[in-house]
């Protein structure tokens, strides 16, 4: 009951004509950032600091514009995601996995409008989840230590095994080749530099946003020029139809038990610092697959697979910020970059700032709240303009991508270095695909493996060097356990078992030729 | 404790722009604050306040832009200035004891500090060692005793890396102690301050390594105990309650302080101008307030004074690393 | 074939990876595991799914043509000069041509790549300069 009457307090903090604009400001311009590649949730953040500053905003009203910000761009990335298959952020990645299949099927209206949906599920029970668990939730945030981190990165990449249908060896090569890939840069546990070759550049790691926006959005623009005026050309010129725009209920029916648990599982990853929305939308995305693929439609344009990841990396962006309120440690890198204006604004989140701000953040819960049905009113009437992107021909369009993925990049770090990466990364993408190796283990493993090596080394140096230490709690013991039994054992079966079908087919042909 | 060290550079410049050049000899059309490290982080938090509070009192036109450039332990940041900034005069570096240590230890590739200009600080953030709320251990001799008997069974949590000042400061404080080789306690490196003392709210580690402002808001929560602040005598108001590592019998003092350095190349006016904003700010009752939120204890240098303090400090830092082994 | 080759290739890279591993310089106070065994462990990883492809390899992919192969090497070094020439021609200048190039080469008429080049480089930078205030590269001209 008190918490209502605070929520109240809220409420009455956020409906000021101003705040409520400037929330509309903030989702507006969150979306169209989350849409454009390159341009994130932390760098939308960011760039708008100085914006909040300028006009001389108080501390709530400043944090109601970024935090809707940080929600509208969550939301943005999966547009261009279904539409251009190129992800707007890092958490979007796994929309891509089904969105961009659903559009090519005409269905682009239709991904759009569930999946916005989907993030207004997502969103909104993080946002409840936030307001009545948070100084419990602190608790479970506690219960992982150096060794368990490690266990869940290790059940991340167990999982792996499922998201794509290809080759498995594939996927462990490109996960390899995104973990080596974070190893570059200077060790953060001893101060050494590795593989960095002198390369002043390399002593900060490679940005995973370079590696992403290489992989995914240039490699397109190399597909597209490969396929130009060959037979293959006929596809793109190929206009995509637009279909139609509100889902049929019976479709959002369907997806309604997988939002449900997607929000549940995204909002647990994000209260883990460290783990964030990156880790939240692909767990969710591959658990579900796990749980619901019975006839393999995943990856080929299933709405639940649209809908789990977009739930999932949306609860998780409203997890993150309870271990970033309660405890000040930012979960992933867009609460870093509230953490330093809560920082600038003279408010030090912690333990005592439910106690000691009771005003700011109920009022940013109730921001929230608002931004999160701005956003749903904002996005569903706009999918018939975004699928409009659609009706451009590649060969204006791709030109337009490319540039924007370039501007993303410099403008951040104005470095020519990080270009020439990206190119290179462009380069590598276009391969790998040829190749049919999977670009989601690379990005996966480029975001986590400095986290998943520092926690390994955390916690054997804990133990003084005994490695049992990483599967020794109920906890670790719990994680190891789904990995194993729920993933890599049903891999390994699941081959043999059809191995050993098609040998007994195979043995039945011969039974027929005999007689 | 309060070291009144503004006033004579203040006088200076006052003399100066009182006698002979014009009001404003210069002026930035834009200003530029670098963090060389993520948002979040003390450089950066040390550029958003200076650039917020400049700004409400009128020091400089218009916002600062805060840039952050992260890397290397701050050494992409410092090879940008010295090698494509070095003549900017609109732009400040923040810096702090943890820039100073990295110097020392030769840990920015063919960079010294003589390569730019120290232009002031801001305050200090004395060192603390605590521990959890329901830790048995009480005083600092108790756990450097516990220490000596088994290195094994205490691991320290700091939000630097390994050689970093969080680090320093505990092998600082063993060496102290009397611990004979100090590199047998036990240090595990985060990513900062809050995520270890997370850990040490989570019974993975043992004691926490860090500075006062980090740790001011989960001992105001009654989460950690600070066995010890590493400053030369007690701080005064609220924290004076905390015991110094000195008056428990340990000699150690370890003040990080935070800072600005400029591009070595920029004009003496711009750097009179920065110099005298700096000591303007540190002066103001809104600088006074943000350094009481945030567990600052008072530092102001600016000038001269603050060059040959940057200097002092290197040279010290460098002492007690080839002492306890860090650099030969 | 490509799948043995490029099991190769997976190979060769995890060797140089391990071997990287072990030269990383020993650090001042080292830790209980040190710098170089998880990247050995995932040179491990790497080594062995190379290995498992080099073997087992998919059906061959359709590779393009040596005209499209070149397009594609051209487009990569129209973006590499673009990289480089942005702080020196300026961010309006240097997207103007990159972009009318992909353009043109992706298959628009000559003046069409032209004025795609010309709106996709003022558009981005009112967009992203004048609207969202991020510092774009500046040119002799100013922009």
């Amino acid at each position: 009951m008190e918490m209502l009457a605070s929520l109240g307090d809220g409420f009455a903090v956020a409906l000021t004509f101003q705040n409520i604009g400037l929330a509309l400001l903030g989702c507006f311009l969150g979306t169209i950032m989350g849409a454009l590649p390159g341009l994130g949730p932390s760098n939308g953040v960011a760039i708008l600091i100085p914006l909040a500053f300028t006009l001389g905003l108080g501390a709530t009203p400043a944090l109601i514009l970024l935090t809707s910000v940080y929600y509208g761009a969550m939301y943005g990335g999966r547009i261009s995601s279904i539409l251009l298959n190129i992800p707007g952020d890092e958490p979007a990645m796994m929309t891509c996995l089904d969105g961009y299949p659903m559009a090519k099927k005409g269905q682009a209206g239709e991904a759009l409008a569930l999946s916005g949906i989907a993030s207004f599920v997502g969103a909104f029970f993080a946002t409840w989840g936030l307001a009545f668990l948070a100084p419990q939730l602190v608790k479970v945030a506690l219960l992982f230590g150096p060794a368990e981190y490690f266990a869940l990165f290790v059940l991340a990449f167990a999982t792996l095994g499922g998201i794509s249908s290809t080759n498995q060896a594939k996927s462990a090569f490109a996960a390899a080749l995104g973990l080596g890939l974070a190893m570059i840069g200077v060790d953060t546990q001893t101060g050494v530099p590795r593989f960095t070759f002198g390369e002043v550049h390399l002593y900060d790691g490679i940005d995973f946003l370079v590696a992403i926006v290489g992989l995914f959005a240039l490699s397109e623009v190399f597909i597209f020029l490969e396929h130009r005026g060959s037979a293959k050309d006929a596809t793109t010129e190929e206009k995509i139809r637009v279909g139609r725009i509100v889902p049929p209920w019976s479709m959002v029916k369907s997806c309604i038990p997988t939002m449900g648990r997607t929000s549940i599982l995204g909002f647990i990853a994000g209260v883990l610092p460290g783990a964030g929305a990156s880790l939240g939308s692909f767990i969710s995305y591959s658990m579900e697959k796990r749980l619901v693929d019975k006839d393999g439609t995943f990856g080929k344009g299933d709405p639940r697979g649209v809908a789990a990841p977009e739930a999932g990396n949306n609860a998780a962006a409203g997890g993150a910020l309870v271990p970033m309120l309660a405890l000040g440690v930012p979960g992933s890198g867009t609460t870093a970059v509230l953490l330093a204006v809560l920082l600038a604004l003279n408010i030090t989140p912690g333990p005592l700032l439910f106690t000691q701000n009771p005003d700011v953040v109920w009022g940013l819960i109730a921001a929230l709240f608002i931004g999160n049905f701005m956003l749903l009113a904002l996005n569903i009437p706009m999918v018939g303009l975004f699928t409009r992107v659609l009706m451009v021909p590649p060969r204006i369009l791709m030109p337009i991508v490319a540039m924007i993925s370039f501007v993303g990049i410099y403008g951040i770090s104005g470095s020519t270095f990080d270009l020439t990466v990206m190119i290179l990364f462009g380069i590598g993408g276009w391969a790998l695909r040829k190749l049919d190796v999977p670009l989601v283990p690379v990005i996966l493993g480029t975001l986590l493996g400095n986290e998943m090596e520092v926690n390994m080394r955390r916690a054997v140096n804990i133990a003084d060097g005994d490695y049992t230490v990483l599967a020794s709690s109920w906890l670790t013991i719990l994680l190891w356990t789904i990995a194993i039994v729920g993933f890599v054992v049903p891999m390994i079966a699941g081959k043999l078992l059809k191995r050993r079908m098609a040998l007994a087919k195979a043995a039945g042909d011969e039974a027929d030729l005999v007689d | 404790m309060i070291r009144k060290v503004t006033l004579v550079p203040m006088l200076a410049v006052g003399l100066l722009a009182g006698g002979i050049a014009p009001a404003v000899a210069f002026e930035p059309e834009k200003t530029e604050c670098i963090a060389p490290a993520n948002p979040g982080g003390g450089w950066d938090f040390t550029c958003r306040q200076f650039g917020k509070v400049a700004q409400d009192l009128g020091l400089i036109p218009g916002t600062m832009q805060v840039v952050n450039l992260s890397g290397g332990g701050g050494g992409v940041a410092f090879a940008e200035v010295v090698n494509k900034r070095k003549d900017s005069n609109d732009l400040v570096v923040a810096a702090s004891t943890a820039t100073a240590t990295r110097l020392a230890q030769n840990a920015y590739p063919g960079n010294t500090a003589d390569q730019v200009r120290w232009l002031g600080s801001v305050g200090a953030d004395y060192g603390v060692i605590a521990v959890a709320a329901d830790s048995e251990i009480e005083t600092l001799p108790q756990l450097m005793e516990q220490i000596k008997a088994d290195p094994r069974s205490v691991s320290f949590g700091g939000g630097s890396a390994v050689g970093g000042w969080d680090h320093l400061k505990i092998l600082l404080t063993a060496d102290k102690a009397g611990i004979e080789d100090v590199r047998t306690v036990k240090y595990i490196a985060f990513a900062g301050g809050g995520e270890a003392i997370t850990q040490l709210l989570a019974g993975s580690l043992q004691a926490y390594t860090g500075d006062l402002s980090e740790a001011k808001g989960f001992v105001d929560s009654g989460d950690i105990k600070v066995i010890a602040v590493l400053s030369p005598e007690r701080l005064e108001g609220e924290f004076s309650k905390f015991p110094t590592a000195k008056e428990q019998g340990i000699e150690a003092v370890g003040a990080n302080w935070r800072g600005f350095y400029a591009p070595g190349g920029m004009s003496e006016d711009a750097y009179d101008y920065w110099s005298k904003t700096i000591a303007d700010l540190y002066a103001s009752d809104e600088w006074q307030q943000v350094m009481e939120t945030n567990g600052l204890a008072p530092l102001g240098m600016t000038g001269d004074e603050f060059q040959t303090y940057v200097q002092a400090s290197i040279t010290e830092i460098a002492d007690l690393s080839r002492e306890i082994g860090l650099i030969q | 074939m490509s799948d043995r080759i490029f099991g190769g290739i997976g190979l060769a890279l995890a060797v140089l990876f391990a071997f990287q591993a072990t030269l990383i310089e020993a650090p001042f106070i080292s830790d209980a595991v040190g710098p170089s065994v998880f990247p050995i462990i995932i040179a491990m990883i790497m080594g062995l799914s190379s290995l498992y492809f080099l073997f087992k390899p998919d059906p061959e992919p359709a590779w393009p043509q040596f005209g499209q192969l070149a397009e594609i090497g051209l487009a990569a070094a129209v973006m590499f000069a673009y990289a480089q020439l942005l702080p020196v021609l300026g961010f309006v200048i240097a997207t103007m041509f990159a972009a009318g190039y992909l353009a043109w080469r992706l298959g628009s008429k000559p003046i069409e790549a032209a004025l795609v080049g010309i709106g996709t480089a003022v558009g981005i930078y009112a967009v992203f300069h004048l609207v969202l205030g991020l510092s774009l590269a500046r040119g002799p001209l100013g922009f």
